[in-house]
């Protein structure tokens, strides 16, 4: 069976994958693996794949998304088929990457901006974040002001191509 | 007069770090929080503890009213205001004292004084305490300018008095520089912000931010704990701190401490207090300010001297003496801090939000998690993103490093985005392995220190990980739609999100 994974942000499709209770099993980019389940505790896991191993997993948020931390390394995932977040609020798209506070409006509507120039600033954590736009345009709206709290992955303003 | 019950001013990780010391010492702890904080362990713990209802910083841990309210009504003898916040406000500790109650900390005449960066820097001249040698004088002269540089020695720096931003200043490394640099910080500065002033500062080249921390009581004593490095930072904001400073020779050592200890004698320090100062990489040290408060990083110091700052705070503050001497406080081993932060150091550090799932704690002996959070509890936008500092001790400091690198694996804060794997960066740089620190060293090495990229192994552990996890939730989910006797939907839902 096919199964695809979403791991920050990259699409992988394992192959022959298997899975009971006891052990998983699947070949990804041509090469075989297989991990047996030592033991768990709520969200830890200690795995064996020749050598043991220990990982965690966060309940998905609702996205479909996983923090997942397993031999020291972190990363997000999902697993392919559920819903994934489009697009991660990353830095530089203009929906607020977390909840906060207009702090300033520095471009208002109908104004020109270049790609990557800050259109607004977002305060959260007592710190600054700009919101830049993601294309060279003219500024077609600006959902909030000043002062005004926004809840995170909230659209802050529009830009026109 | 003993303190027999202390308010506590202030919340997370510190204020658990003071009710610690104060339970210790059979003293009771009041502490107090916001409404969105009354679920962290501070609001839980304590032996009686009130809310300040909701709203800005200003209504709730900086109300300055309704803390000394809460005091006098619980029959508090002391408010201990742990860093930030209060910490370093002279009108509140004046309200505190009028208000019969003891305030933990220095008399307000210093918290002044210290706050002052010109007037501080003028008293201890007086001193003769070691300023960044400088000329900011009213002769403009060419001659003069350029006598004051040779003075000050090379390199220097030449900035417009009216400058900011980088705009109109100048490095300056050997004589023949120096007048092109001087008239063309003159020329810019006028163009700039009509002004053709300047003045001349040491340029400090790779410079190290050492921090020696004080204790003095209110007989004429006045300690200090050795020193702290602190170079390791970000934006001005501290990320690894350690003491012993690693490359310092032991005259230097204590020539710092001892510089440190004539200003608290010389402005009659009470209490815990931190001087800074800027060290070129030669050795020569320059007075930065002084923070008149517990620090952060204070925990290293506490490793490495074994004495209990916030116990000596406590001692102080009811009028008693300092139990130690000089010659008994000792420097044994290497201590290192780590700031765990909720953020991403792969985003641009954009602080991250969420519900912690499993924190985890260290295994090895000497490690201690100094941390405000439980398994469960919410990290939310309002307050700052540190959730805990790891500190580690080490026979010496390879072995501390070492240690530091295994704990930071063990201290998971599964749930949130955290700044451990870049910890783990910084810690495993050679140059930081080999105590080449200075305050550049983060943008400098920036490179270096960006994620590595995920191996076809760490892919494969990845997805293993995600796909028993996922057979987790899904078994979990099937059992509660059969909804045996045993399993309400409540317990089915709590498994299905564990």
């Amino acid at each position: 069976m096919e199964k695809t994974f979403i791991i920050d942000g990259q699409e992988f499709r394992v192959q022959d994958f298997k899975a009971t209770a006891e052990v998983v099993a699947f070949s990804l980019e041509g090469i075989k693996y297989q991990y047996s389940l030592v033991t768990r505790e709520g969200p830890e896991f200690i795995l064996d794949r020749g050598t043991r191993i220990h990982a965690a997993v966060s309940s998905a948020n609702r996205d479909g998304e996983s923090v997942i931390i397993a031999n020291g390394v972190e990363a997000l995932g999902s697993i392919g088929g559920k819903k994934i977040k489009k697009d991660r609020a990353a830095v530089g798209s203009l929906a607020a990457p977390m909840p906060g506070k207009i702090f300033k409006v520095l471009r208002g509507p109908g104004e020109e901006v270049k790609k990557g120039e800050p259109i607004l600033i977002l305060e959260a954590m007592k710190m600054e974040h700009s919101i830049r736009s993601d294309k060279d345009g003219k500024v077609k709206k600006i959902c909030y002001q000043v002062g005004e709290l926004v809840q995170g992955g909230a659209i802050l303003a529009e830009v026109d191509g | 007069m003993k303190i027999k019950k202390i308010l506590v001013a202030n919340r997370g990780e510190i204020a658990l770090r003071v009710l610690k010391t104060a339970r210790e010492m059979g003293i009771k702890v009041v502490t107090v929080f916001a409404d969105d904080d009354r679920r962290l362990p501070h609001a839980l713990y304590a032996d009686e503890s009130y809310s300040l209802g909701s709203g800005s910083l200003h209504d709730t841990y900086l109300n300055k009213a309704k803390l000394i309210a809460v005091a006098k009504e619980c029959g508090a003898d002391a408010i201990h205001p742990g860093y930030g916040f209060l910490s370093e406000n002279e009108e509140f500790a004046r309200m505190v004292e009028a208000a019969g109650v003891i305030f933990i900390g220095p008399t307000p005449e210093s918290i002044v004084l210290m706050g002052d960066k010109i007037g501080s820097k003028k008293a201890l001249e007086k001193i003769h305490i070691p300023l960044t040698p400088g000329y900011h004088g009213d002769d403009q002269s060419e001659d003069t300018l350029s006598r004051e540089a040779k003075k000050i020695g090379y390199p220097v720096l030449i900035k417009a008095s009216a400058g900011g931003g980088g705009k109109g200043m100048r490095i300056v490394h050997q004589d023949s520089e120096l007048l092109e640099a001087i008239r063309g910080a003159k020329s810019e500065g006028l163009k700039s912000f009509s002004s053709d002033r300047v003045l001349i500062e040491k340029y400090v080249l790779n410079p190290r931010h050492i921090e020696v921390q004080l204790m003095s009581d209110t007989h004429g004593n006045h300690l200090h704990f050795f020193e702290r490095e602190c170079s390791i930072q970000r934006r001005y904001q501290k990320v690894v701190e350690e003491t012993p400073a690693p490359n310092m020779s032991q005259e230097l050592r204590l020539r710092i401490c001892e510089t440190a200890v004539e200003i608290a004698r010389g402005i009659n320090y009470r209490g815990a207090g931190t001087v800074e100062f800027i060290m070129a990489q030669d050795g020569a040290f320059y007075f930065m300010e002084m923070n008149t408060r517990l620090q952060v990083e204070h925990p290293v110091t506490e490793m490495v001297t074994g004495h209990d700052l916030v116990k000596y705070q406590i001692l102080v503050a009811q009028g008693d003496r300092l139990p130690v001497r000089q010659t008994e406080i000792q420097q044994k081993g290497s201590a290192i801090e780590c700031r765990i932060y909720a953020e991403d150091p792969d985003q641009n550090f954009m602080p991250s939000i969420g519900k912690i799932e499993r924190i985890g704690a260290p295994g090895l002996r000497d490690v201690r998690l100094d941390c405000g959070f439980l398994d469960g509890t919410e990290v939310g936008v309002n307050y700052d993103p540190m959730l805990a500092k790891l500190v580690v001790w080490g026979e010496t400091r390879e072995i501390a490093i070492e240690k530091s690198i295994h704990s930071l694996n063990e201290v998971l804060f599964l749930g949130v985005k955290t700044n451990r794997d870049y910890l783990k960066r910084i810690l495993s740089h050679p140059k930081f392995v080999a105590g080449k620190t200075h305050t550049h060293f983060i943008p400098d090495n920036k490179d270096d220190l960006l994620p590595r990229a995920h191996t076809a192994q760490d892919r494969a552990d990845l997805i293993a990980a995600l796909s028993f996890a996922e057979r987790r939730m899904t078994t979990a989910a099937a059992a509660s739609s059969h909804g045996t006797a045993s399993s309400t939907p409540w317990t089915a839902l709590a498994g299905f999100r564990n």
